[in-house]
């Protein structure tokens, strides 16, 4: 859908090196021959510093090839350069996007978000606050009424904002 | 009580100031007769208080002046006027005394008017916004002054040597780098001032506000490693002075920064305690505040950054610890003082300009400083822009960088730092000072005075309301957590994860130990958003609809009851408690006696035809008035879509409210419908009688929302609901009062006529009771409380699930006038004999409903008059001791579910 931008030789080394020593005994220092390796998700979802992130999962599986959370190095390289600062507007906003979307139907309906608020709050909300919350976030977002957003749905609202993106975005 | 304090305050250096002289004033020294004497003059016992009031009085009255024209003051900013107005001031007190009166004295201007103007602005910065673009920010307050700093006095040393400035003007090298040390810091009470009117958009403005914030330590620093080198003269100058000088830089500024932070740590931890003395809370914030300033003056660290940062640091603790009256009134005190300050300030600057003994005049000198202040500024923006723009998403682009060079305003504060000069060292310093006056006035008028002008033709982004609030919210959460994420897994640690780690070692251990348990659990962010925007919606759903919806509300039959009833309790209140009067500090103070229940009742109800004009007045100026970005930006947009769906969903659901909502309270509820619902149980659940039904069920909301509210006062919040409860608990204490009373008021003919303007009437009187003056104004200006907490925020936001079922409800009650009226009837026998009091209660109840059909404002009156009906219920069905901690959500849950 977009072309997620390239990055540098420098930081695709910096990044290579950082992916392998995520899984050191799985993915190989030599890479001319393309080898198909993936890290497990558990390896990624196990380190101490994303112990505490709610989303470490999805963005996991968004950024995958087939959805279970393995990354290849290539999709460990997607995910950095979309969040760099050289990636359009509009892709980051399709990443997100599918990072809010859990179930993939290529809609965000209420119970993606509740999911969404349910792991931003850590569980402190009770149901019924966390659906009243998603209400009024649809209500907000949805542009044709019904019901749950669309890409384009989304879009909208975060061009309505226009610094809405602006730090969306890691420095490398 | 701190606006009559501060000014005492000032007195001992302002009173320094004014007493070498007689004044001007009325009221001169009289001579005191000898002897006995019927009638003395004491003038010189009271002069010096006397006039700093004086002075602040003529300040504001001319400020109200200046804003009786919208024009004048939409052309001009406030700041040039007040200039303006202190030269002619200061050429009368020239004329009549012969000698310069009421200058700025820089002590004054340091230790009582930069404080407050300091901390306003740090204590309502916008802290993300401000953190978000700190990197930028600190770029510019320190590459930024220190290279203004240099090349500005460099430059005016080069002219100098070239012969353009007057061999009067005796100066070194030095001399002209502590000249331009201290003309070269961006002003924040200028800025402030100036940007304030202009609304540009908020990236802008935290840039270039937050540069005067933070150069405040360079400039302190500069000014005095400047000052002492002169002082020791540059032959004595050691190489170690230089590195003493960049390291005293990072001492002044970051032991600044700890100072207020320490202080700020403190002021959290003081407010997490003051459950039981809830009047002191304000005067806390000001104090220690105070003392963080005063602290860090004494350690000469920069105390503009202590103040900053304390404001900054302790605003998120200490509003969800402190009540809302103290959150309200810490709000306008630390405004009123401020703007009193910064009005001051500019008349004095504007005095202080007259006096022609303290300036000579340098043409070259001041063309010369003029033009390279504007150029080095802008070119040093370009350049840091530059920079920046290598690291920035959404880069600075050219207007933007424009209006930064053109917005470097200069102030009092480089007039306070010139005036502390010592004559002796600096022998130039007279023309320093008249170059100074000019360049402040140069920036502050011509500059303040176009700056709109041209945002306006630059097309600058102007800060609009543009967010969908919750969205923003929620989003801003998420991404911030996705990107620490991806930052972590990638293993580089930036912006975010610092974020990312700030907010969790927050929630563990620094909420905990600041906020006090109960706040911590209301405080989550997205529900806090979720509340404010309840609130705007309804008060917009007031403002849009109010006035069609009323007039079906007219033909309600149940009006007169409701106003019979009003009358009822204020007769009867009037009756009761023979003192009148109801000290705010009384309802402050969690004394629940019946007494003063009573008088707040009245004092409430009183206060709901009082406010009326006021809110008139109000809305008709409105830069006088608090009103925070935040406040504005609920746009129609949103909430129309908003409302529009509500309504739809609400279409579908609302005859289930009343039913599913008494699962959350079934004790409760069901208890009611025994008197209640009688009519509901024989209507039916399935959607016919229309507007019974929903008049039943919009009853049972209002109540259980009462009810959960008043029992919640329990808790800790006990003061902070305010006098919306302790209404309600009067109603306990007035009972027989108010079925004796209503019986024999009842029939008699109405005072106040059910108009249309019942809402506009009350509505006033609902924001006076939480906030004093913020008003709902029906234009587009809206202002909206933003910050009152949660037990304004039930309120409302029970008013705003009021609100949905009577725009749906409207049409149909139009369609059909005497349904309701056929419908009312049958409930009567229901209830009568029952107990005489629920059905004499119960018609108010009704017309109560019908009323918030037909206004949609749900506002406090209404639901005092409706507590009457509550209490009662309250006091025969219901057990006392309602399930207190989860009373916010409950109400929500049974008004949406």
């Amino acid at each position: 859908m977009f072309g997620v931008p390239e990055l540098d030789e420098g930081v695709q080394k910096g990044l290579f090196y950082r992916y392998q020593d995520l899984a050191p005994q799985l993915v190989p220092l030599d890479y001319t021959s393309c080898p198909d390796v993936k890290v497990p998700y558990e390896l990624i979802g196990s380190m101490p510093e994303l112990k505490d992130n709610p989303f470490r999962q999805r963005i996991a599986q968004v950024f995958s090839d087939d959805g279970d959370g393995h990354m290849t190095l290539d999709n460990f390289l997607d995910m950095f350069s979309v969040m760099s600062e050289m990636a359009p507007r509009d892709l980051k906003a399709y990443y997100a996007f599918k990072i809010y979307d859990f179930n993939d139907d290529g809609y965000i309906c209420a119970w993606d978000l509740e999911q969404t608020v349910t792991k931003l709050t850590r569980g402190e909300l009770s149901a019924e606050e966390v659906s009243l919350v998603c209400e009024k976030v649809l209500g907000e977002a949805d542009g044709d009424h019904d019901g749950r957003l669309s890409l384009e749905d989304f879009q909208n609202m975060i061009l309505r904002a226009p610094d809405f993106l602006s730090t969306f975005h890691i420095r490398i | 009580m701190l606006c009559a304090a501060l000014p005492l305050l000032w007195l001992p250096l302002a009173g320094a100031a004014a007493t070498e002289e007689p004044t001007p004033e009325p009221g001169s020294p009289g001579e005191p007769p000898p002897g006995l004497a019927l009638f003395r003059w004491q003038w010189h016992e009271v002069e010096a208080p006397y006039l700093v009031a004086l002075w602040i009085l003529v300040a504001s009255l001319a400020k109200i002046v200046f804003h009786l024209s919208r024009k004048v003051t939409s052309l001009v900013p406030e700041s040039c006027l007040l200039i303006l107005l202190g030269l002619v001031l200061g050429g009368i007190v020239l004329a009549v005394a012969k000698k310069a009166e009421y200058q700025l004295e820089p002590g004054t201007f340091f230790l009582f008017l930069l404080p407050p103007i300091v901390l306003d602005s740090g204590y309502f910065m916008p802290s993300r916004l401000f953190f978000d673009n700190l990197g930028a920010i600190l770029t510019y307050a320190v590459v930024g002054t220190l290279w203004n700093a240099f090349t500005t006095g460099a430059a005016l040393w080069g002219l100098q040597q070239a012969g353009l400035v007057a061999p009067r003007v005796q100066a070194s090298l030095l001399d002209f780098l502590l000249f331009g040390s201290l003309i070269s810091a961006v002003d924040p009470v200028a800025v402030l001032a100036v940007f304030e009117e202009v609304h540009v958009n908020d990236t802008l403005f935290i840039i270039v506000f937050g540069e005067s914030l933070l150069n405040d330590a360079v400039t302190v620093v500069l000014y005095k490693v400047c000052n002492s080198f002169v002082e020791m003269g540059s032959a004595n100058v050691q190489a170690t002075d230089y590195l003493k000088g960049v390291a005293s830089l990072f001492v002044v500024s970051l032991g600044g920064a700890a100072v207020g932070l320490v202080f700020a740590f403190l002021l959290a931890l003081t407010t997490r305690f003051t459950k039981r003395v809830r009047i002191i809370e304000p005067l806390l914030v000001f104090l220690l505040a105070y003392a963080a300033y005063l602290t860090a003056e004494m350690a000469s660290l920069s105390a503009i950054l202590a103040v900053t940062m304390c404001g900054l640091g302790c605003k998120k603790y200490v509003e969800a610890n402190i009540s809302h009256k103290s959150r309200t009134a810490v709000k306008y005190t630390m405004k009123t003082l401020a703007s009193c300050a910064e009005t001051v300030i500019f008349m004095l600057l504007g005095i202080s300009a007259v006096d022609s003994s303290k300036w000579a005049w340098d043409s070259g000198l001041v063309l010369g400083t003029l033009f390279f202040i504007l150029f080095f500024r802008a070119l040093g923006v370009v350049l840091q822009t530059w920079v920046l723009n290598q690291f920035r998403l959404v880069p600075l682009d050219k207007i933007d960088q424009v209006v930064m060079s053109y917005g470097g305003l200069r102030g009092a504060v480089a007039f306070a730092l010139v005036i502390l000069l010592d004559k002796t060292k600096v022998p130039a310093k007279d023309y320093f000072v008249a170059t100074t006056i000019v360049v402040v006035f140069f920036t502050v008028i011509v500059q303040g005075l176009t700056i709109k002008p041209l945002v306006k033709w630059l097309k600058v982004k102007r800060s609009e309301h543009h967010k969908p609030t919750l969205n923003q919210e929620l989003h801003e959460h998420t991404f911030d957590h996705i990107l620490a994420a991806v930052e972590d897994v990638v293993g580089h640690h930036g912006y975010h994860y610092w974020r990312d780690r700030w907010e969790q070692f927050d929630k563990k251990y620094l909420s905990q130990l600041l906020m006090r348990r109960s706040a911590y659990r209301i405080r989550d962010q997205i529900w806090d958003v979720y509340y404010r925007l309840n609130i705007r919606d309804a008060i917009s759903f007031v403002d849009q609809g109010g006035h069609i919806l009323s007039s079906t509300g007219l033909t309600l039959p149940s009006m007169p009851s409701r106003n019979s009833m009003a009358e009822t309790s204020v007769t009867n209140l009037l009756r009761e408690s023979g003192s009148g009067a109801c000290l705010d500090l009384q309802v402050i103070d969690t004394v629940r006696s019946g007494r003063d229940r009573e008088d707040a009742v009245m004092h409430h109800l009183l206060c709901g035809g009082l406010y009326k004009p006021r809110r008139r007045y109000k809305a008709s100026c409105s830069r006088h008035f608090i009103s925070e970005d935040a406040q504005e930006r609920q746009d129609k947009e949103v909430f129309q879509q908003n409302m529009k769906r509500r309504l739809e969903s609400f279409k579908s659901t609302k005859h289930n409210i009343c039913f599913t909502k008494s699962k959350p309270r079934p004790r409760k509820t069901s208890r009611k419908k025994d008197g209640l619902a009688n009519t509901e149980a024989t209507n039916g659940k399935p959607p016919r009688n229309l507007s019974v039904q929903d008049t039943a069920a919009v009853i049972l909301t209002v109540e259980s929302e009462e009810e959960e509210e008043s029992d919640s006062s329990e808790t800790e919040k006990e003061d902070d609901e305010g006098i919306i409860f302790v209404a309600r608990a009067t109603s306990e204490v007035l009972q027989e009062v108010k079925v004796s009373g209503s019986l024999e008021v009842c029939p008699s003919p109405r005072i106040i006529p059910p108009s249309p303007t019942c809402a506009e009437k009350e509505l006033p009187w609902k924001s006076g009771q939480g906030d004093l003056a913020v008003y709902v104004s029906s234009e587009t200006t809206k202002i909206v409380p933003v910050d009152m907490q949660t037990g304004w925020n039930q309120s409302i936001s029970s008013l705003e699930s009021l609100a949905s079922p009577p725009c749906t409800q409207a049409p149909t009650v139009t369609r059909l006038p005497p349904c309701p009226l056929a419908a009312e009837e049958p409930q009567h026998p229901f209830n009568l004999p029952y107990d005489p009091r629920p059905s004499f209660a119960f018609p108010p109840s009704l017309a109560k409903a019908g009323r918030s059909r037909s206004e949609s404002s749900a506002d406090i009156p209404q639901q005092q008059e409706l507590q009457p009906l509550m209490g009662y219920e309250d006091r025969t069905h219901l057990s006392p001791g309602t399930a207190n901690s989860h009373w916010c959500i409950q109400f929500n849950k049974g008004s949406r579910l």
